[in-house]
């Protein structure tokens, strides 16, 4: 026969500054361990932009990513002339050649770091469609007008709506913010020509992005780009690209988030395990009752370790709801790969406060399972002599 | 008296083992993130005398060579030595196989790093052959490279590929992280390139740190209307730079271990309160005995202090341990944590929290034994 639930969670009550204590320091626990999974997704989330794998990235050959590459402009125009490549509503081929730059800007706290400019025409929008411009409006090519991505107009002053702002040996005015949904919004957009004109780069591309029909065409496409000893290219399909950015900076702070989570864990694990000797200490003669009434064993077991459970499950929710406040938060990094700044908001999703709460239950039953063993272990006579 | 406090130590063993273990283990915790955090700040192998010049817009742009004379011709200048980071691949991609490689200028490399100690006539042998490179000591260790061993780095920032043939060991005991690059010709990449006469940094010597100040402001504005502007910095300011782009990630840090601390506090205080409150007859009876307010507080902090310090100093021990197999697995993703240790700072840090935790934990318990009254406390003997 089962313990009724009820009795577990007022006995929780009985010890109430006990269990707080232990629940607050459960807590904490999952408020870190929630804090750097929410970090690891919102990079995640900024970085990796799925991708369509219709699309091709040509870099450079041997270049790892767009702000390592460069390449002259006649072999976007052998690119451009390649079988296989989509056709946009006028005719024009898919093909976006784009010129990415590294300057150094500052941070709102004062902190410097290097801020990825993506000089490109009107194609590279028909390229992506999830693109918007939530304030201002788009730039005009020639006249030295720049859009910014929303996060990065947030945490860089100089970038704000309206701001002029030196980059290389131009002005150039923030005419808008935008979205993309992913990468591209910790980058800063003008016409290509501008920024070519800017940093003195007019006839070199970083990359060129191509639409193909389909998945397999992009593979044909890639295979016929490196098989060309002209261009001296290397291609991969957006989603791959993609992938290789993000991983290694993410890994990052999930292998730090898990570290911290099994060794601050441990500390919390010990802490449920004190809390619930002292609840099976101070219960024995109730202990005793219950076994003499016919409770089995087993249900004092399950009882106690159930009791574990509801302080871990309770101690879990706090520190998630603790968390919360964490969602959304704004903050940057450098991707080392790129050697580029990525902002991104931090991202409490369904998934990370899962996981909070699991780890908060986990922490409770392996801290409540000895006592529990040891309460459903001992013998009639001995706990009911106990005062 | 204190045997009294040892005695109640070890009359429930199992608790004091669990509150010494998360004391311990959180400390470790405290001594990781602040033997990272170290790391992070270090700039190891930098000179207080030695001075950066690079373009005004980023790294990724370089400078002509022709700044070199200009900068040479400076007052205070001792030396002038371009470097640029060659940033290949050496067999894969993995971190472990990462290290720096820099094409640099071998007349004058050693004039800019006289600390850099190695064998006069491997210098020579390696100012003669075009593609040949050194390499600091605990690298050649790392791969086992012998003196004419041939390396192959395939470029990414340059469209080059290097096969190069090792010519000189340097050290530079003060600065194992030091050990960790390679330096080459510059002149081996230059005609790779067509010759575009470019240099991604400048370093210099100064001859006293006292001129520096004055040297950076010169070199900056020496090149204010020129066709590439300059950033002139200490090596220093250098190095933190890139610790800089790592953005508030130090402050979450920060953070972690403030949580950490916070959590450590309530675990030890919830368990030395119960300790205490078990004893409550137990205070009641040494009161009898005519023991003082003073003794009783003394008893019951020492307990809570014993604990603290004790979990400290074991927290330490495995995290000396832990740290430095960490320094070991970190180094190759991270090289800047190469040089990761509980410094003494950390240390201190740690047993200074110890001994918080244990008075602040113990503080409230023997407060609370401090004020009982004999008869309540006689009461409660059931």
């Amino acid at each position: 026969m089962q313990i009724p639930i009820k009795y577990n969670i007022r006995t929780l009550f009985v010890r109430r500054g006990n269990t707080l204590m232990t629940i607050a320091s459960i807590a904490f626990v999952v408020l870190v361990y929630v804090g750097v999974l929410s970090l690891a997704a919102g990079l995640r989330a900024s970085l990796g932009s799925k991708g369509d794998a219709a699309n091709v990235i040509v870099l450079r050959d041997g270049a790892r990513a767009e702000t390592e590459s460069y390449f002259e402009k006649d072999k976007f125009r052998i690119l451009s002339t390649l079988p296989g490549i989509a056709t946009g509503p006028s005719g024009e081929p898919l093909a976006s050649g784009e010129l990415v730059i590294l300057q150094i800007l500052k941070r709102s706290d004062g902190s410097e770091s290097n801020v990825a400019l993506r000089g490109v025409d009107e194609v590279a929008f028909l390229l992506r469609p999830a693109f918007k411009i939530v304030e201002g409006r788009q730039f005009r090519p020639g006249v030295g007008e720049i859009i910014v991505g929303r996060r990065l107009a947030e945490r860089f002053p100089g970038l704000a709506l309206g701001k002029q702002i030196k980059l290389g040996r131009l002005e150039f005015t923030v005419v808008g913010t935008f979205d993309s949904g992913g990468t591209f919004d910790s980058e800063v957009w003008g016409a290509s020509d501008d920024l070519g004109n800017a940093f003195r780069r007019e006839n070199t591309y970083s990359s060129v992005l191509v639409r193909t029909g389909s998945p397999d065409e992009a593979e044909a496409l890639i295979a016929q780009i490196e098989g060309d000893q002209r261009l001296k290219l290397s291609a991969e399909t957006e989603p791959a690209y993609f992938k290789e950015q993000t991983t290694a900076t993410s890994q990052q702070f999930v292998v730090l988030g898990n570290a911290l989570a099994i060794l601050m864990g441990f500390g919390a694990c010990f802490a449920a395990a004190n809390t619930m000797y002292s609840h099976v200490a101070a219960r024995a003669r109730e202990i005793g009752t219950l076994r003499a009434l016919g409770f089995r064993r087993r249900s004092i077991l399950g009882a106690f370790v159930f009791e574990a459970a509801i302080l871990g499950l309770v101690a879990g929710v706090i520190g998630v709801v603790l968390a919360l406040p964490l969602n959304g938060v704004s903050t940057g990094t450098t991707n080392f790969l790129t050697f580029s700044e990525v902002t991104f908001g931090l991202r409490t999703g369904p998934q990370e406060m899962i996981g909070g709460v699991l780890l908060a239950v986990l922490t409770g039953v392996i801290g409540g399972l000895p006592p529990a063993v040891s309460a459903a272990r001992r013998e009639i006579t001995a706990l009911l002599r106990e005062r | 008296m204190f045997q009294l406090s040892l005695k109640n130590l070890l009359r429930n063993k199992r608790r004091t083992f669990l509150t010494g273990a998360s004391v311990s283990l959180t400390l470790i915790l405290v001594c990781l993130l602040g033997a990272v955090l170290t790391a992070m700040e270090s700039a190891e192998g930098s000179a207080d005398n030695r001075i950066v010049v690079r373009s005004a817009i980023s790294l990724t742009f370089s400078l002509p060579e022709s700044y070199w004379q200009r900068l040479q011709q400076m007052d205070h200048v001792l030396a002038v030595t371009p470097l640029n980071w060659f940033g290949g691949i050496y067999k894969d991609e993995r971190p472990e196989n990462f290290f720096a490689q820099f094409s640099c200028d071998p007349q004058t490399l050693l004039d800019v790093w006289p600390e850099y100690q190695i064998p006069q006539d491997q210098v020579a042998t390696w100012r003669q052959e075009r593609n040949s490179f050194i390499c600091g000591q605990a690298l050649a260790d790392k791969y086992g490279w012998k003196i004419g061993d041939q390396i192959f780095i395939k470029g990414s920032i340059y469209p080059v590929d290097l096969t190069l043939t090792l010519r000189g060991i340097y050290t530079e005991p003060n600065a194992p992280s030091a050990e960790k690059s390679i330096y080459f010709h510059r002149k081996y990449l230059e005609e790779a390139l067509g010759n575009p006469g470019q240099v991604g940094t400048f370093f210099l010597r100064i001859d006293s740190p006292d001129n520096v100040g004055t040297v950076v402001q010169h070199a900056e504005a020496m090149f204010e209307n020129s066709e590439a502007q300059v950033r002139a910095e200490t090596e220093k300011a250098f190095s933190l730079s890139f610790l800089e782009m790592l953005g508030n990630i130090r402050m979450f840090l920060g953070a972690i271990g403030a949580a950490i601390v916070v959590s450590l506090l309530f675990i030890t205080a919830n368990t030395m309160a119960m300790a205490a409150r078990e004893r409550t007859s137990e205070v009641a009876v040494l009161k009898t005995l005519g023991f003082r307010q003073g003794h009783v507080v003394r008893l019951v902090m020492f307990e809570s202090l014993a604990v603290g310090l004790g979990g400290a100093l074991v927290g330490l021990g495995l995290a000396y341990v832990l740290v430095r197999g960490a320094a070991r697995g970190m180094e190759n993703v991270f090289p800047i944590f190469g040089t990761l240790a509980v410094t003494p700072p950390v240390a201190l840090l740690a047993l200074g929290l110890g001994i918080l935790i244990g008075l602040v934990s113990g503080g409230f318990p023997a407060w609370q034994a401090a004020r009982l009254s004999i008869v309540d406390g006689l009461r409660k003997l059931a």
